[in-house]
């Protein structure tokens, strides 16, 4: 597009009609809301979000070939509209940035206009699609005729329109189930956040579900105020022997420290493997005069935590946050043998038949003696295209980062 | 070193950058003077380089996890913004309000004193943690350091407006924003891997998408003919709603539920 005729159309519809036309874009959004019950926007889901997007986008380009040269599209695929469009998504994002997204949360009036679901009401529908249809006319004239020189420019449009486009209707497609895995057992079962259940076309077995924790610590407790006090600013300094440490008004030292043991027929602590012991410190010090020392330990569900009582309160061992967790799991598809075995583990996911599994979490109250494994599944078909959308913007980054370092 | 020493080193940080100031500002004509006032900046700069390097080294993890961290790079990177401006494009200024703003991290830091936790949950052992905050950090020290040109423009609006003061916002703003981009894809593609999507509408993430739209904006209008006098106050103000994004979001009631809240 020439630039006179950008000119031209700056005049004739300027930033204030743009600004006027996203505030109706967001007022009338709000109107279908509430008259529709508040229900928000249900998306279609495959093949008919496909078929919507594909006669956007060909209507799209349409318009902007051919009627490039009428004022009102040559508006519309401007960027005052752009401006006021981002004006208005920024504070349809600041409402769901602020209020809490929740269903049945919030005042009534802002659950009459959907504030608590702003995501997926109608005046945030309203403003993506004509996002997409400004965004989509400014593109097909950067393209058609082609130019090397727009290439940053098309890549960034392109990109971010994939992405939007793609990532917003692909939402009806998006699967995410959670699978409860039993140690020793198989299971081909999940279930929606809905608690409907799905059968998976695979099925897995956990083998062993295994953690690691961070060093326990010493910690004060006072029964009668419910306090847990911890040494905070050298909380997590890791416990050696000869350590000393100061717990409220008490000096503590470390004698001996186990970090896996068991106590023997006599009661006291001896090494063993890490799947078998808890913690144990030998801890001493004097309080008022008195000396004080015992054993202290974490405790399990097999086995009651040790503390020492120094007049009304308690020294005991707190157990350390997880540090890793990890199902080994093996993954049978088809019905013959073919099984393979994988570790899942948090930020490392691994791919069956267009699934995803996730380590998602465990039973918390057994911690490291967890059997449960709880593994999420995630299926979403529309990824390939989102993640083109991404990189084409992350590529047109790249040129704007090195031609606005250059242009000076 | 750690949380324990930080205040002798914010007190020792602040001491030189500001005594280094006051001899930069008052020393036009006396070279000796002057070569003084640098060298005291400097030297607070590395004051907090050095603290950074031992602190990490004493944690075991990179100290990018609790706001208190990050808040620590701030106050180192955004003064080396403000020297490297003047030594490649000659402008003094921007110096001072950059270690205005770096005091301002450390006074935030003293007023709140932060957990010396060494643990690092494992949703953030990713090889995605280091690159995605980085990049983050870098785009905020930026648009930092492009809102305090641009202050600098507002106040001083009565002389002939500068256009090397005025550029100087607007390419700071432009660098920013093509590290917020890249910080806002990182975060995506990391949050698939941990979380199993690459969106949810989380909080952080939102304000995360409102930041990136607000300089988003600032690009459109430069595009068209925007009087230039206002756009410098959209860039003077817009780092404000950047301050939220990263601090803010925690104290929001729509963040109780946010995966992204590491401190309890
Ligand atoms: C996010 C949604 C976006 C929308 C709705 C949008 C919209 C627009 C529109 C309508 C134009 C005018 C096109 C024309 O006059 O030919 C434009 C121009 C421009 N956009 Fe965007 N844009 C978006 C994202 C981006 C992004 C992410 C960048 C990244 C830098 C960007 C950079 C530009 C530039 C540099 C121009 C000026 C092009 C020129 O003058 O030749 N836009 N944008």
């Amino acid at each position: 597009m020439g630039s006179k005729e950008v000119k031209a159309s700056l005049d004739a519809w300027s930033f204030k009609e743009a600004f006027l036309f996203s505030a109706g874009v967001v007022v009338t959004g709000f109107v279908v809301e509430i008259a529709g019950g508040s229900q928000g926007v249900a998306l279609p889901s495959w093949p008919l979000n496909f078929i919507i997007l594909l006669l956007l986008a060909a209507n799209i380009v349409l318009a902007g070939l051919l009627l490039r040269k009428s004022p009102f599209v040559l508006w519309l695929g401007g960027i005052p509209v752009g401006l006021g469009l981002i004006a208005a998504l920024a504070l349809l994002s600041f409402f769901g940035g602020v209020l809490p997204q929740e269903a049945g949360k919030g005042a009534l009036w802002t659950q009459k206009l959907r504030l608590n679901g702003v995501f997926s009401s109608w005046p945030f529908a309203l403003t993506v699609f004509f996002f997409l249809v400004n965004l989509g006319l400014s593109l097909v004239w950067k393209l058609f005729p082609f130019k090397a020189s727009n290439l940053q420019f098309i890549l960034f449009h392109a990109g971010f329109w994939m992405a939007l486009a793609c990532g917003v209707m692909g939402a009806a497609d998006l699967q995410r189930v959670i699978i409860p895995l039993y140690e020793g057992r198989s299971t081909a079962k999940a279930y929606s956040r809905s608690n409907a259940m799905i059968d998976l076309p695979f099925s897995l077995y956990l083998q062993d579900f295994e953690m690691q924790e961070y060093e326990p610590q010493l910690a004060l407790f006072d029964p009668d105020n419910d306090r847990l006090e911890i040494d905070e600013l050298l909380s997590n300094q890791s416990i050696a022997e000869g350590m000393v440490t100061v717990l409220g008004d008490l000096e503590v030292r470390v004698e001996k420290y186990f970090p896996f043991a068991m106590k023997d027929e006599k009661g006291n602590p001896v090494p063993v493997s890490a799947d078998k012991g808890v913690s144990y410190v030998k801890i001493s010090g004097t309080h008022a005069g008195k000396a004080f020392s015992g054993w202290v330990s974490t405790g399990s569900p097999f086995e009651r935590p040790a503390f020492v009582t120094v007049e009304n309160r308690l020294l005991v061992l707190v157990p350390g946050s997880p540090k890793k967790f990890r199902s080994q799991v093996t993954i049978r598809t088809g019905k013959d043998e073919d099984s393979r075995s994988v570790a899942l583990e948090v930020n490392s996911p691994k791919s069956v038949m267009g699934w995803k599994l996730y380590q998602m979490g465990y039973d918390e109250k057994s911690g490291r003696w967890s059997s449960l494994s709880l593994v999420e599944g995630v299926k979403d078909p529309w990824l390939p295209a989102v993640y083109l959308g991404f990189f084409m913007i992350m590529a047109g980054n790249a040129i704007f980062f090195w031609k606005g370092i250059r242009k000076k | 070193m750690t949380w324990v020493e930080f205040p002798y080193v914010a007190l020792s940080a602040m001491a030189c950058w500001g005594g280094g100031s006051l001899l930069g500002v008052f020393s036009e004509k006396r070279q000796a003077l002057k070569i003084t006032g640098t060298v005291l900046m400097l030297g607070g700069t590395a004051i907090m380089f050095l603290f950074l390097v031992a602190f990490w080294s004493e944690l075991d993890r990179p100290p990018l996890r609790t706001l208190g961290e990050t808040r620590l790079w701030y106050a180192t990177l955004i003064p080396v913004v403000g020297f490297l401006v003047e030594y490649r494009w000659n402008v003094r200024w921007l110096k001072y309000y950059c270690m205005a703003l770096a005091a301002f991290f450390l006074v935030i830091n003293l007023l709140h004193p932060d957990v010396y936790d060494r643990s690092l949950m494992p949703a953030l052992q990713s090889a995605w943690f280091v690159p995605h905050v980085v990049v983050y950090l870098v785009g905020y020290v930026l648009l930092a350091a492009s809102s305090a040109a641009a202050w600098h423009n507002l106040i001083r609006r009565r002389r002939p407006l500068e256009t090397d003061g005025e550029s100087l916002s607007h390419y700071l703003a432009l660098l920013g924003f093509v590290f917020l981009t890249f910080g806002l894809v990182f975060g995506a593609l990391w949050a698939k891997e941990a979380w199993g999507h690459y969106w949810t509408w989380d909080p952080k993430e939102t304000w995360a998408l409102i930041a990136w739209l607000v300089y988003l904006g600032y690009l459109h209008a430069t595009a068209v003919n925007v009087d230039r006098n206002r756009l410098q106050w959209y860039l003077a103000l817009a780092f404000l709603v950047l301050l939220v994004s990263w601090f803010g979001v925690n104290y929001l009631p729509s963040a109780q539920n946010s995966v992204h809240s590491y401190q309890s």
